[in-house]
């Protein structure tokens, strides 16, 4: 395998260590090895770092010639196993793409390397009086290739739309190893690539609009007893003009679980907040009307010092982990009306099976949310462990009574594939895929198909029985 | 920082660790190397490979080591892991089974044998003083004093760092403070055996320091090695209540701020560099600064990215004796930043930071100066 890239790379690119190797064969989320040595290959057969696109362009040349499996890495801060192989070959680890390669203050455009994180990018435009209109809420390690290649809602998202919205270019290497350029008016269209997550192609540059630096930033934090005040309240803001930069939202389960984490809340988690915070941004008089939107609502906020650490904590969710110390997660794409029926569910499910689940999220549009359900777990008891995995599909099946689907797909989440994609659009997507990579090497078993074990008839009983016995051991210890 | 990282132990905060690499985007060695095995995420994997009893080899555990210590990931880390402390106890649970890295161990058996990790004879110690043109009245060694100026390994015996030490004596001198050196009985801090995991090896050095000090009873004793004074702090404190244990840089502001210090001036553009284990693990961000600002005609200029500001030069952690050529291509990379600047010179306020930037800019070709806060103090004295 490693004869392919030995072919493009000097030998000091190109990993085939085993323990080398392991470390590529995983993302945020763990798996026990019996789950994925049942039907995947996730430990690449060999790890290869280009250095600049042409070598990018090149090494997918030879992999297509040969039929290698590639798949590409930069930061592998998802839990889908987006960027893990799971049919063996090549990992692309992509990072030595990092940097800044051109900021156009006039236009107000970047050029950036796709390994480059969004806050590296937000600090060299912070020096030219420039921002990103929006950032992932993992700003500090996702990356701008990786964030473009699975939807790019987030942080500003509310504001300024999908990352996608923002592209102006993007420079593509193909699997025929051709090196292009793409734009919203090209063959193959941009659009396509915003959503392959790394199926198509390697993105190794990008050309994305950017923003004055906002001259002034006005963050309240309220908050509500139920969850249905704070969804009409994320409805009512969401609306107000000028739109605010982000609303971002946690549930009571969240504070308990941070409390429980030993971490610092701002209210005391037994009086069960709902906490809503709203950053608006951009010039200061407008700014300064944000006041009068959140005046007009029915609710509390508390002291602007602790909405300032809120806002200062925005990326920093991952904090509930120590609760766990493992944790695991479903994350839906909800609409707003459908929210405080998924919070209210949520909540009933957790005390009835007297398991911690803790809901987090932020508004991306005027009527979608990205929420984030995510309940302590530990990995290193195997067997449990395995069993809490099953409890992920109740609260799919939860958000997908409320209007929601789950956010980004990878493999674990194409068991969901008929709540993601209807037929004609399932289609769709796969001739693109047999347009551009019709060998079929560019992160193979994603996306666009069920393996045989994450398939309705195995995947609903199986989880069903492993879900049903967490639970029965949830509540045995309580 | 956002709140206090926490340490409950190698594995438990292995398995809290997200893999979310956070850290590894701001890790200077991962930055360098670039295979996840040298990224801190990797690094937490591999220590949970070492406690699970995955066997490692000798190189591939070595990853552990290559990390400087600056603890930049601990200030990022999503989960709140204190991982300053997690590396100290991987590299101990590593040495424990007989996976240190050779140049590591190497100093440790050094400074147990000498008293210093070069392996010098440790009678040398203050021999520095010899080459002053003259040596301050104020220094009683070999006396009791109510100050005591510890050393350390680099500013005894090595060349280039010997300057510091001896312009900090200069400074002293200035004031008429009555100070002493523990001269040829001072014994290397330890740091340099806490960094190899070999905590258990440095005992008999601390206890001796401890002794030392206990005989000379002084008020206060001071570092011009903020590896030296971190070490001090975190295991020589509580067997030596009521001692004050401060870097030269805090105990010069103070004397500044009494008016007890000569006036400075000198017409350079500088760029400071934070020493990581004085401003980013010690706490101590503006003493340095604030004596350079002391300084007539003197500009301190700022590395714009706030993100590149306090970057780590690549001396820390034991990682010259594990990899040198990763130490200088970190060197040269932090020499080029600072450079950028358009400073004339680079000033820290560490002996260490002080030897790597200088062999930086050599390999780089660059021009710039390197020198230690109290060596441009001490030559910018009216």
């Amino acid at each position: 395998m490693s004869t392919i890239a030995t072919k493009v790379l000097p030998p000091e690119r190109i990993s085939t260590d085993p323990i080398e190797r392991k470390l590529y064969s995983r993302d945020v989320a763990p798996v026990p090895e019996v789950i994925t040595g049942a039907f995947l290959r996730t430990t690449p057969d060999a790890v290869v770092r280009p250095g600049n696109s042409e070598q990018v362009a090149a090494l997918l040349r030879e992999a297509t010639r040969a039929r290698v499996p590639v798949t590409t890495r930069a930061a592998a801060s998802t839990g889908f196993y987006n960027t893990v192989p799971v049919r063996g070959g090549l990992v692309l680890d992509v990072n030595d793409l990092r940097g800044v390669v051109r900021i156009d203050t006039s236009r107000k455009t970047v050029r950036v390397l796709p390994a480059t994180t969004w806050q590296e990018l937000d600090d060299a435009l912070s020096t030219y009086g420039l921002a990103t209109m929006s950032y992932p809420s993992s700003a500090v390690s996702a990356t701008v290739g990786g964030w473009i290649s699975t939807q790019g809602h987030g942080i500003g998202s509310l504001r300024y739309g999908a990352v996608a919205d923002q592209l102006v270019e993007l420079e593509v290497a193909l699997p025929d190893g051709r090196l292009t350029h793409v734009d919203a008016k090209s063959f193959p269209p941009m659009g396509w690539f915003t959503e392959a997550e790394g199926t198509l192609g390697v993105i190794t540059a990008a050309e994305l609009s950017v923003r004055p630096r906002p001259e002034a930033e006005s963050i309240h934090l309220l908050i509500f007893d139920e969850g249905g005040e704070l969804a009409d309240a994320i409805r009512s803001l969401a609306r107000w003009e000028p739109r605010p930069f982000t609303l971002t939202f946690a549930d009571p389960g969240y504070f308990a679980l941070l409390s429980g984490a030993g971490f610092r809340t701002p209210l005391d988690p037994t009086q069960h907040p709902y906490l809503l915070l709203a950053c608006f941004q951009g010039d200061p008089r407008l700014v300064g009307r944000a006041r009068n939107a959140v005046a007009r609502l029915h609710h509390r906020e508390l002291p602007p010092e602790m909405a300032s650490e809120e806002w200062g904590q925005r990326l920093y969710h991952l904090r509930v982990k120590r609760a766990g110390p493992s944790l695991l997660a479903a994350e839906l794409w909800m609409p707003l009306s459908g929210l405080a029926g998924y919070l209210r569910s949520v909540a009933r499910l957790s005390s009835a099976v007297c398991l911690p689940v803790a809901s987090y999220g932020v508004a991306v549009s005027q009527d979608w949310a990205m929420v984030m359900s995510v309940y302590p777990a530990d990995e290193r008891r195997k067997l449990a462990y395995l069993c809490a995995i099953g409890f992920t599909k109740r609260l799919h099946d939860l958000g997908a009574r409320n209007g929601g689907r789950p956010y980004g797909v990878g493999l674990w989440n194409t068991a969901y594939l008929p709540r993601l994609f209807d037929r004609d659009r399932l289609a769709e997507l796969r001739s693109r895929k047999a347009a551009l990579d019709p060998a079929g090497i560019m992160n193979p078993g994603k996306l666009y198909g069920t393996p045989l074990p994450l398939r309705a008839p195995l995947f609903g009983p199986a989880s069903w029985a492993l879900s049903t016995l967490f639970v029965a051991s949830s509540r045995r210890r309580q | 920082m956002k709140w206090v990282a926490s340490f409950d132990g190698l594995a438990q905060e292995a398995a809290i660790c997200a893999y979310c690499g956070y850290c590894r985007a701001v890790c200077p060695t991962y930055s360098a190397v670039g295979w996840e095995s040298c990224s801190p995420r990797g690094r937490v994997h591999l220590a949970r490979m070492l406690l699970e009893g995955v066997p490692l080899s000798p190189s591939q555990a070595a990853r552990i080591y290559h990390c400087t210590l600056c603890g930049r990931c601990s200030e990022v880390c999503a989960t709140g892991i204190d991982l300053r402390r997690f590396w100290l106890e991987a590299r101990k649970t590593t040495a424990e089974r007989a996976l240190g890295p050779a140049g590591a161990e190497e100093a440790v058996r050094q400074a147990v044998l000498s008293g210093n990790i070069y392996g010098y004879d440790n009678d040398e110690r203050a021999g520095w003083l010899d080459y002053m043109d003259e040596v301050p009245d104020s220094l009683r060694l070999g006396e009791r004093a109510d100050l005591v100026y510890f050393v350390g390994c680099s500013s005894s015996f090595s060349p280039r760092a010997q300057r510091i030490a001896e312009s900090f004596v200069l400074l002293l001198g200035e004031t008429g403070i009555q100070f002493t050196l523990l001269g040829k009985d001072e014994r290397c801090c330890g740091y340099p055996l806490l960094a190899a995991g070999r905590l258990a090896e440095a005992r008999t050095l601390i206890q001796e320091n401890v002794a030392l000090c206990r005989e000379m009873s002084p008020s206060a004793v001071v570092f011009t090695c903020p590896a030296c004074r971190l070490m001090w702090m975190e295991h020589y404190a509580r067997e030596l209540p009521g001692v004050r244990l401060l870097h030269s840089t805090e105990y010069l502001w103070a004397l500044q701020m009494e008016g007890r210090l000569p006036s400075f001036h000198l017409e350079s553009k500088v760029a400071y560099h934070y020493p990581c284990d004085l401003a980013r693990s010690g706490g101590v961000y503006d003493p340095p600064r604030m004596l350079l600002n002391s300084v007539r005609g003197l500009q301190v200029l700022e590395i714009s990215s706030p993100s590149q500001r306090e970057e780590c030069c690549g001396g820390g952690g034991d990682l010259e004796m594990v990899d040198p050529s990763l130490v200088a291509e970190l060197a040269v990379r932090r020499v080029s930043r600072l450079a950028g600047t358009g400073a004339d010179a680079i000033v820290t306020a560490c002996p260490q930071c002080v030897r790597t930037l200088s062999r930086g800019a050599e390999k780089a070709g660059c021009q710039v100066e390197v020198m230690d806060v109290v060596e441009l103090l001490a030559r910018a004295r009216l």
